[in-house]
Parts: structure tokens; C-alpha cells; sequence
């Protein structure tokens, strides 16, 4: 938990202190939800600050533990909020990554059962991982369906299609020890645009668990896995250049603290300033691994910052 | 129940101090008195003999399918002797404790169950939203903004094999606001036979439990609510009462809890490792765990 001044975190900067930290830092890690954009809107100035990242020869990538969309969507979605050019290269997703997983880490063989959304199969298919079909007619019962003979792994994500069926069959699965148990992420709820919450993966998870009796291996973050991916993609990267920027302590936050990255927590989404604070005055040590660095109201407090650099220059 | 104890085969002699000491018997039902549909064999005699010799007896499940007179009629169509005031599931218990602890009675609740806790809770006065199948539609929007019904007090969650996500969204909804009450019939993760392929109950209130952040009050075994109600309702005295289970984290634990005798049989879930493993531990809450006597089944309380 570095920085680049000697206190203890959690601390809110602006100006001159932001502009120290973009020139110490080549690489930036964003989440998406409640950082970039709510929903379908960007956050105020975000498209101005990425944009003018990477005109100062940065690196940016995206770090999302969304698993409900291909990474095409993402790129139009970036496309038509103003962010100039971002790539498929520099997004990653849950759903990405847990494809890369069973591809290059467990080079699966043999089918997956998916509990989750047309996207994740998606990234999968394009993978090249086989998933089971859902073929399903609609009065099967677990007494009566049929079980897949050669599932190697269950993979659950978000699935608003989730039924008893699924979470039955994804049981008998997970009784046969050498099928692995994957999730794309830990989130009991995701936020919504408006406020509202929606039932998350970890919720599905956490069923899945109790009735197996196993952990699942966690993709997304707080796991170090899509750092890693990240990594292989850029070679040569290094924690000490890279600052994750999230708004989300038990993930964004933690995720960085567990790949050895400086974080920086923005007010536009799920945590506040009270929840950070709670974790640093914790007793209990394993809340601090949540504390970010630094502290932003909102990404967009990066622009005064540029405007200084790019006055210097002319 | 403290310092050592071993569990104790019960036959012969022993079996005869122990039956005279207790007027009043709880049986579990699944993996004790049957398996499925299957009764254990000399399970109705067992029943109907200790009637006949004067001993009440009592039925304590945690299974939430059937109300008190479903399986009543089952237990007369296996052969036992048994009248429906003498069940307790957590169909009944749930509906017991919405109306008494909770006092619901005569108000509403989302139900995440089956007709059988919606015909309980209809018992006593309780209306229900929610029980049956609940299709997606719209978007997430539309999900975060369900309807709700402002009458609803609580979230009630019990076996539900229509359980989706639909319905895990909208009891999440409900649980947002803090005056809404969260109870589930039983905690239990496994299922009563080998090889069975449902969800069990404990599970899918783990669901609901992850995304509201919040825990549901059970009123199955372990909890001691059941018994209380069985207590109260036959003035049943603790010291003068066996609980007869095959499974140590609910019925004997259970037994252990309310201060009763403690009998495992072995036609169910827990094996004598399983016995073994908890006395062994330095652990207090797994010593009580720990039987007072085991069988190998309910049959061996017959008369050799």
C-alpha cells in the first residue's frame, strides 16, 4: 500500500497531488460500472480523461466484472459515449477471462455446464470451449432430465434465466471431484443506474457451494486472475507502474491490494468515503487490504491535472 | 449435557431404563421412519407398540412439502397410527412462528415455497404472494423496479423447486427495506436420500441470504422453536423425552439444545464415524452433537 506520500490511505487528493500520480504511473486500470459510466450515461468528463491518457502515452485498460456482454458490445458502447478508439484489447471482462482460464490455465477437454448469459458463451465459443447445450424442454425435472456424460467444469456467472434445474444439474456435476467448480465473480448484488440493486453471481455461488460443499475459484475480482491476463497481454508490465481506479471496496479495491497495485477509490459509485474509513479503523487487519490509496469524488478530477501538463508543454 | 460421553449401542437392559424413563418419543421422519417412500421395515410397529405401552409420540421434520395432514396420511397409508396434531414440519412450524413470534396474523408474505406452506400459512390467517413460477421479462430495469405488494411483511423461504432468479430479485427487493422480516423453514444442505439430485432448502436460502446481506431466522431443527411448540402445546416434560434422528447437526443437536435424551439411528445420513469424529473434537458445540445411544435402526426398539 505504497503511494507516493507516507500516510495511511484513504486519502482524498486533487490537483497537484493527481498530477504527481499520472506522472508516476504509465498504466491504468478502470472499472467500468460507477467509474467510467452509469448504465447508459458516461460519468461527466470521463471520455475527456481517458482520451487524454492516452494522448500522453498511457496505458489504459479496463477491468469489468461484468459478465453479461461480449467485449464487441463494450467497444460500441465506448464508441458511442466519446471515448475515442478503445479496443477489444484493452477490455476485460469476467466472462473473457474466465474463457482464457479454461482454455490456457486448465486447457480443458471436455464440455462445460454454464449457468449465465448469451455473453458469456459467447466470449467461451469464441474461445473455442465446448459448453453444453441447453436443451431443456420445458417440463423436464431433475428426477427425469438427462445428466451429460464428460463435464469437465461448471462455470457460473449471472444468469436471470436461472432456475431450480440449472442449480440441480450444476450439483450433480460438482459431485464428481474432478470437475471444477469456476465463477466469474463474487458479487452478491450489482448496482444499477437508478440505485437499485440486482441479485449477483455471488449469490448463485454461495447456493452452489453449500450444496457441493466446494469453493469455487473466483475469475473476477478480488482475484489476481485477470491481472494476470492482463500481464500476458503487456508484456513486460509491472505493479509498480500501474494504479487500479475502482468504486468498489471488496472488489476493486481488494483486487489491487492482492496484485500489489496503488488504488485509488472514486465517489461516483457503490462505496463512500464512510465505508473506507470504517475498514482502516477496523481491528480486524484483512480490512485494511481494502483501503484504497487514494480517494477521487469523480475521475473527472484528473482534468485539471492535464490542463497544468498541457499548458507546460505549449 | 457436559464432560465426556460416549454413545451407547441401546439394547437389552439399557434399552428397557431408557424407555421407562421417558413418557414421550420424537421421531425425525426422513432416514428414520422412512426413506422416500419406503417405510423402514418394522417402523409402524415400533410406533404403534410404544402407543399402545403408553407413550406419546411426536413426528419432527424439517422437510416443508407436506402440510401436518399430508402426512398424516401418508404415515396411515405406510401403517402407523398417527393423528395429524401429532406432526410437526416446517410447513406448520413456519406458519406457527409468522403468526406467533412475528405476529403476522391476519397479513401477507412473499413466499418462496410450496402449496404446502401456502396451505399452513393460509391456516392460520396468513395470506401469500409469490408461491409457483415467476417468468423473466423485461430487462434489468424492470427487475429492479418489480411491484411490490406494500402488504407484504416478511420473506418467507422453504423448499421451492420454481426457485429462479426472478424470484431470488424480487425477495431481494422486499429484504431492501429494513421493517421486512426474513424467515426460512431449515438450514439443511443435504438431502434426505443418497443420490437425490433436488437443491435442498439451505441452499437456496444461502442464495437469498448472500444477496440481501442479511440472515433469515430458521424455525427448523436445530432451532429449538418446533419442540417449544410441541412443548407448549402437549405439556411435554424436557428430562421425560427422547428425540429420535439420523442426522447429529439437526436432530441431535436439536436434542441436545432443549435438554432431551438423544438416540441416532443408522438408516440415515450420520455413521458412527460421523459419532467418532465430533466426540473426539475438542470442540463444545460439536460434543453436542454427540448421541446418548444409537441403533442401527428404529426397528431394534421392538421386543426381541
Amino acid at each position: 500500500m505504497a503511494g507516493a506520500f507516507s500516510f495511511k490511505g484513504c486519502q482524498k487528493i486533487r490537483g497537484p497531488q493527481i498530477r504527481s500520480l499520472l506522472e508516476a504511473k504509465d498504466f491504468f486500470l478502470f472499472d467500468c460500472d460507477g467509474v467510467i459510466w452509469h448504465g447508459e450515461n458516461a460519468i461527466t468528463g470521463a471520455a475527456k480523461v481517458v482520451n487524454a491518457l492516452v494522448r500522453h502515452g498511457k496505458n489504459v485498460v479496463f477491468v469489468t466484472n461484468n459478465s453479461t456482454r461480449p467485449r464487441e458490445n463494450y467497444v460500441h458502447k465506448f464508441s458511442r459515449l466519446g471515448f475515442a478508439d478503445v479496443m477489444l484489447e484493452q477490455i476485460f471482462s469476467s466472462s473473457y477471462c474466465s474463457a482464457l482460464y479454461l482454455r490456457d490455465v486448465v486447457k480443458i477437454c471436455g464440455q462445460v455446464f454454464v449457468i449465465g448469459c448469451e455473453g458469456l458463451r459467447r466470449e467461451l465459443q469464441e474461445a473455442g470451449i465446448p459448453c453444453l447445450e441447453e436443451t431443456d424442454d420445458p417440463d423436464a425435472t431433475i428426477y427425469d432430465c438427462a445428466l451429460a456424460a464428460d463435464v469437465k467444469a461448471v462455470l457460473v456467472g449471472h444468469d436471470d434465466k436461472l432456475t431450480f434445474l440449472k442449480l440441480a444439474k450444476a450439483s450433480c456435476y460438482l459431485k464428481d471431484p474432478d470437475c471444477l467448480f469456476l465463477a466469474t465473480d463474487n458479487d452478491p448484488w450489482h448496482p444499477l443506474s437508478s440505485g437499485r440493486i440486482l441479485p449477483g453471481c455471488g449469490s448463485l455461488m454461495a447456493a452452489l457451494e453449500v450444496a457441493s460443499g466446494r469453493k469455487a475459484t473466483v475469475i473476477g475480482k478480488p482475484s489476481r486472475f485477470m491481472f494476470e491476463c492482463i500481464s500476458s497481454q503487456f508484456k513486460g508490465l509491472e505493479p509498480a507502474q500501474c494504479l487500479m481506479v475502482g468504486d468498489r471496496l471488496e472488489t476493486d479495491m481488494l483486487f489491487g491490494f492482492n496484485c500489489g497495485l496503488d488504488t485509488m477509490l472514486t465517489l461516483t459509485g457503490v462505496s463512500q468515503m464512510e465505508d473506507a474509513q470504517e475498514y482502516r479503523n477496523s481491528d480486524l487487519s484483512t480490512n485494511h487490504s481494502l483501503v484504497p490509496d487514494y480517494v477521487v469524488d469523480t475521475i473527472a478530477d484528473f482534468l485539471p491535472a492535464f490542463e497544468e501538463l498541457e499548458e507546460e508543454s505549449n | 449435557m457436559s464432560g465426556s460421553k460416549s454413545c451407547a449401542r441401546l439394547q437389552g437392559v439399557l434399552l428397557q431404563q431408557l424407555l421407562d424413563s421417558v413418557d414421550s418419543i420424537l421421531f425425525d421422519c426422513d432416514g428414520v421412519i422412512w426413506r422416500g417412500d419406503q417405510v423402514i421395515p418394522g417402523a409402524p410397529q415400533v410406533i404403534n407398540l410404544l402407543k399402545q405401552h403408553g407413550k406419546r409420540v411426536f413426528f419432527l421434520t424439517n422437510n416443508s412439502t407436506k402440510t401436518r395432514r399430508m402426512y398424516a396420511d401418508k404415515m396411515s397409508t405406510l401403517g402407523f397410527d398417527v393423528t395429524e396434531q401429532e406432526v410437526f414440519g416446517t410447513a406448520y412450524g413456519c406458519a406457527v412462528f409468522l403468526q406467533t413470534a412475528c405476529g403476522l396474523q391476519g397479513q401477507k408474505v412473499f413466499l418462496m415455497g410450496s402449496q404446502a406452506m401456502r396451505q399452513e400459512l393460509e391456516t392460520v390467517g396468513i395470506q401469500q404472494t409469490g408461491v409457483g413460477p415467476d417468468h423473466v421479462s423485461g430487462g434489468p430495469g424492470d427487475w429492479a423496479n418489480v411491484p411490490l405488494d406494500p402488504e407484504v411483511k416478511a420473506v418467507v423461504v422453504g423448499f421451492d423447486q420454481d426457485f429462479s432468479y426472478m424470484k431470488l430479485n424480487r425477495a431481494l427487493q422486499y429484504l431492501i427495506q429494513k421493517d421486512c422480516l426474513f424467515v426460512g423453514t431449515n438450514r439443511d444442505t443435504r438431502l434426505p436420500l443418497e443420490g437425490g439430485r433436488a437443491v435442498p432448502t439451505g441452499c437456496l436460502l444461502q442464495a437469498v441470504e448472500t444477496a440481501a446481506q442479511r440472515q433469515a431466522q430458521t424455525v427448523g431443527k436445530p432451532s429449538p422453536f418446533m419442540f417449544d411448540c410441541l412443548a407448549s402445546q402437549f405439556g411435554v416434560e424436557r428430562e421425560r423425552c427422547l428425540m429420535v434422528g439420523d442426522r447429529l447437526d439437526t436432530d441431535i443437536l436439536l436434542g441436545s439444545n432443549c435438554g432431551l435424551k438423544t438416540l441416532l439411528t443408522l438408516t440415515g445420513v450420520s455413521t458412527l464415524e460421523d459419532v467418532a469424529g465430533h466426540e473426539e473434537s475438542g470442540c463444545a458445540e460439536r460434543r453436542r452433537m454427540v448421541p446418548d445411544f444409537y441403533v442401527e435402526s428404529i426397528a431394534d426398539l421392538l421386543p426381541a
